[in-house]
């Protein structure tokens, strides 16, 4: 039977006085939070510890005594002794250590009045002893903090009375308390299920008594406390005004959102054509999300829960950083009359496109690559495409006294974050490139019906026939028209399949293209939005915060005296902060393996290669 | 202990595995073979009767080859389109009053196709031809001369080797598409559309129709069948022959080979057919549905 004292750092040279902490259920342990100094009245103590529990909720007691004693105090014993009549418990700790010596001793006192000392420590079982939870690693490193002092001996720590050994663990109390156990367990654990393990109860119960460690040293109240924050409370300025500010920030938020959400609902908005085109522009889509996460923000509800608390300061942190790059962005922009220089260069530039195209055009009319065409089919669908960038290229000369304007307006989107900028772009270049997708649609469009024809029709060439219902490829005996037309047809689509892969081919590559860029695009925006800057950076800066476990260091292990380790916090990975604070956004990931891809490339069907997974679906 | 060895014990062997007897296992006695049965089910083949089937097959080679002279005729220009389709037409209306006569003699009465119905299909097969005749005439202009000849003797093999000798009146889709696609890529490479459509409308009734009359005429005067098929092999020969004198010569070769020497093959090798069957054979169900009514 081990004794587990988790023991706090700051009470190693606290005076002598009552410990106060927590028996943990299940558990063969016990954490000490603070030390209540003599001198004190008993019932004032009772009904501060009553207070607090109140107002925690963690089931404080006392657990014992605590004696360092001073020099010129001495015969307390018999005191210590008598207080465990005062205050019942199941078990009473009587922890002693002396000035100058490293160790502890502890002597356990049960109910029925037995008492127990501390088996002597056996060296080599517990070197080697390697016990795994299912959180803790338990690291023992050579000793590193052996202090030479003078070896006691103590011959009665031969005798076994009970055999319970008692192992104090010494934790950092202030950095235990902040800290926050991975994976993280949200909601109310079920009384009927396994208690949590020992480790996350003891850091559940050191984060839960925040109400013990406001009475400080320069408190007037009729008892004095040890813990981390006896030295005075700590307070920052900005924390307490941004406490202060959120309050109307919030309502700010909530207002300006039940606005626009009531623009949003107006009916002129819900006609087919609109809500298409608000699902198709990333633009929309991104204001949207953002309203998603505003949402989120100004809910009047302080955050409950760790999960909460890092989602909302994640969004916080991305958005600051979203709209601080897009300021820049705009400063970029708005000088040196950058706009005026990208509005004069935009012209040419689609100009250019499509000249381009016209002279890929005319190649493929020709004798492309040395490859026979079909004469007749390349000249009409040569004509049709030549027709087609005709028009565009008239469209885009009629809107040109506007693009100016148009990018003058579009860039103070940039206020509203990098994101949106982003987002502007990707829409902008879908817009401009329109041409080239409807071009790569008749062509895939006019490939895949071939593809269809020709392998139906090769199958009644063999005589055989599909089967729809049970899916499968049956012998069928044909009347002599149908071979007939089956056969002249097979004969033309076969001749004229060169020709038209060939389109397609050309339109599919300028089409992959255009997607790659959009794509880019997309991820850098997604990227933005998703990364969880804030945890990053808790994790750089404060890494004890996010804990994924225990490491413990064997501090003192003297014979005679119990062994002492030390506990310190094992920070989570950075790739699994990544992970866990992940903002769910609309990852935008390919739809198809690459296998799928090259397959309906060849087959014609029409590809939309970056999905958009929306929350509400997936 | 073998078969011929000393005599056994008392108790006679007998050929089961359920007993447990003085043998060993693998003993066989006297009887060891004796349900072997040599060439069960052979047929006998008479010379003269193969040779008579046989000719049908040189008849269809002959018909290929009166085809691919015509096609040399349009070719040179020494045949105009107009007479082609003229002598098609009237060729098409006399086998058509021959088929009508022939059924006639069979069933009266009993029509499975109307006119109706000959005359729709065949309104179908000629504007078809001849709106697709324009697209079919470029089809294969940018394929050079000899990936098309190549193709097309692919593919006239491949309709001489999948045709359906024994009943040839439903056309086997592949042995007849074969062909329609052979004679599209040929008729693409005459000089104009009209040529185009006329060089099909013949190889429509080559390859569709005439193996339908020629099934009616098998079944029902087999003399005349004969006599036909000598009929269209000699016009074969010649028709190859007016225009290349080796193409003749081979086709005549073949046309030996295939009607008089491979049937001397096959009966000559009918001496050395060893088959061998017995109890050991798979058990073959041979279903009688007479038996389930």
């Amino acid at each position: 039977m081990v004794l587990k004292i988790f023991f706090p750092q700051c009470c190693n040279r606290a005076d002598s006085g009552l410990l106060v902490g927590r028996w943990i259920p299940g558990h063969d342990s016990a954490v000490v939070l603070a030390v209540i100094h003599y001198p004190f009245i008993p019932g004032q103590v009772k009904q501060y510890i009553q207070q607090v529990q109140a107002q925690s909720g963690v089931e404080l007691s006392v657990l014992g005594s605590w004696s360092l004693p001073k020099e010129g105090q001495e015969g307390m014993e018999s005191f210590l002794r008598d207080l465990s009549t005062i205050f019942p418990q199941e078990r009473w700790l009587q922890i002693k250590r002396k000035l100058g010596k490293t160790g502890f001793t502890c002597q356990i006192l049960n109910r029925d009045g037995k008492s127990s000392q501390p088996d002597s420590v056996k060296k080599t079982k517990k070197e080697k002893q390697k016990v795994e939870e299912e959180e803790d690693q338990l690291v023992q490193d050579e000793k590193e903090e052996k202090e030479q002092e003078e070896v006691e001996e103590e011959e009665e720590e031969e005798e076994e009375e009970e055999g319970e050994k008692v192992i104090f663990v010494h934790y950092e109390q202030r950095k235990v308390m902040l800290s926050q156990l991975h994976p993280v367990e949200n909601g109310v654990p079920d009384p009927k299920t396994e208690l949590p393990s020992e480790l996350r109860q003891m850091f559940q119960t050191v984060a839960g008594s925040q109400a013990l460690f406001f009475l400080d040293r320069y408190d007037d109240g009729p008892l004095k406390s040890t813990h981390w924050q006896s030295d005075g409370r700590e307070a920052s300025i900005i924390v307490e005004l941004l406490k202060q500010a959120s309050v109307p920030f919030c309502m700010l938020i909530s207002w300006l959102l039940s606005i626009w959400t009531w623009i949003c609902n107006m009916r002129i908005f819900s006609l087919y054509p609109l809500r298409f085109l608000s699902s198709k522009l990333s633009t929309c889509v991104q204001l949207s999300y953002r309203t998603e996460h505003m949402r989120t923000l100004s809910s009047a509800k302080p955050a409950a829960g760790h999960t909460e608390f890092m989602r909302k300061a994640n969004i916080v942190v991305s958005f600051l950083i979203d709209v601080a790059l897009g300021m820049l962005l705009m400063w970029w922009l708005y000088r040196d009359n950058h706009i005026s220089t990208l509005a004069n260069a935009l012209v040419p530039a689609a100009d250019h496109v499509a000249k381009e195209l016209e002279e890929l055009l005319q190649w493929l009319m020709g004798a492309p690559a040395g490859l026979k065409m079909n004469r007749a089919l390349d000249q009409v669908l040569g004509r049709f495409f030549l027709y087609h960038i005709h028009l565009w290229i008239s469209y885009i000369h009629l809107m040109s006294p506007f693009i100016e304007g148009i990018l003058w307006y579009g860039g103070l989107s940039a206020c509203l974050g990098l994101t949106f900028a982003l987002s502007l772009l990707s829409d902008m270049v879908a817009l401009l490139t329109f041409h080239i997708y409807c071009f790569y649609v008749y062509g895939a469009r006019l490939y895949c019906l071939k593809i269809y024809g020709l392998s139906s029709l090769w199958r009644l060439f063999r005589g055989k026939k599909w089967n729809v219902l049970r899916q499968r490829v049956d012998s069928c005996s044909y009347d002599l028209d149908q071979l007939f037309i089956g056969t002249l047809l097979f004969t033309v689509l076969l001749f004229l399949l060169p020709t038209t892969a060939l389109y397609y081919l050309v339109f599919t590559l300028l089409r992959l293209v255009v997607v790659l860029f959009q794509g880019v695009l997309h991820l850098s925006v997604d990227f933005i939005n998703s990364f969880p800057l804030f945890a990053v950076g808790l994790r750089v800066f404060r890494s004890y915060r996010l804990a994924e476990g225990v490491k413990f260091r064997v501090l003192c292990e003297e014979p005679g005296t119990a062994l002492h380790l030390m506990m310190e916090i094992n920070p989570l990975k950075g790739s699994t902060v990544v992970q866990t604070y992940r903002t769910p956004t609309y990852s935008c990931y390919p739809k198809d393996s690459w296998g799928a891809l090259v397959k309906k490339l060849f087959v014609g069907e029409l590809i939309y290669p970056w999905r958009h997974k929306t929350t509400k679906t997936d | 202990m073998g078969p011929d060895g000393a005599p056994g014990p008392a108790v006679p062997w007998r050929k089961v595995l359920w007993e447990r007897q003085q043998f060993p296992d693998n003993y066989v006695d006297r009887r060891f073979l004796e349900e072997l049965r040599r060439n069960e089910g052979l047929r006998h083949y008479r010379y003269w009767a193969v040779v008579k089937e046989a000719g049908f097959v040189g008849q269809q080679l002959s018909c290929v080859a009166i085809f691919i002279s015509l096609w040399l005729y349009m070719e040179q220009g020494l045949l105009s389109p107009e007479t082609l389709l003229w002598s098609s037409l009237l060729c098409a209306l006399l086998g058509y009053g021959l088929y009508q006569s022939l059924t006639v003699q069979v069933e009266s009465g009993c029509e499975t196709r109307t006119r109706l119905a000959d005359l729709q299909s065949a309104a179908i097969f000629l504007s078809f031809t001849f709106g697709f005749s324009p697209i079919l005439k470029t089809l294969t202009e940018s394929v050079s001369t000899d990936t098309v000849y190549a193709m097309s003797a692919v593919m006239l093999l491949a309709h001489l080797v999948s045709f359906p000798y024994a009943h040839p009146s439903p056309p086997g889709s592949l042995s007849l598409n074969a062909a329609l696609f052979a004679s599209v890529c040929l008729a693409s490479r005459l000089p104009g559309a009209l040529h185009t459509f006329a060089m099909l409308s013949c190889a429509l009734e080559v390859f569709a129709l005439w193996p339908c009359l020629l099934q009616r005429l098998r079944e029902n005067k087999p003399t005349h069948f004969t006599a036909l098929c000598v009929g269209v092999c000699v016009g074969g020969v010649g028709g190859l022959g007016s225009q290349s004198p080796g193409g003749a010569v081979l086709l005549a070769l073949a046309l030996g080979s295939v009607t008089l020497l491979c049937p001397l093959l096959l009966v000559r090798l009918q001496r050395h057919k060893d088959n061998i069957q017995g109890p050991w054979d798979e058990a073959e169900i041979h279903e009688d549905l007479n038996l389930l009514h």
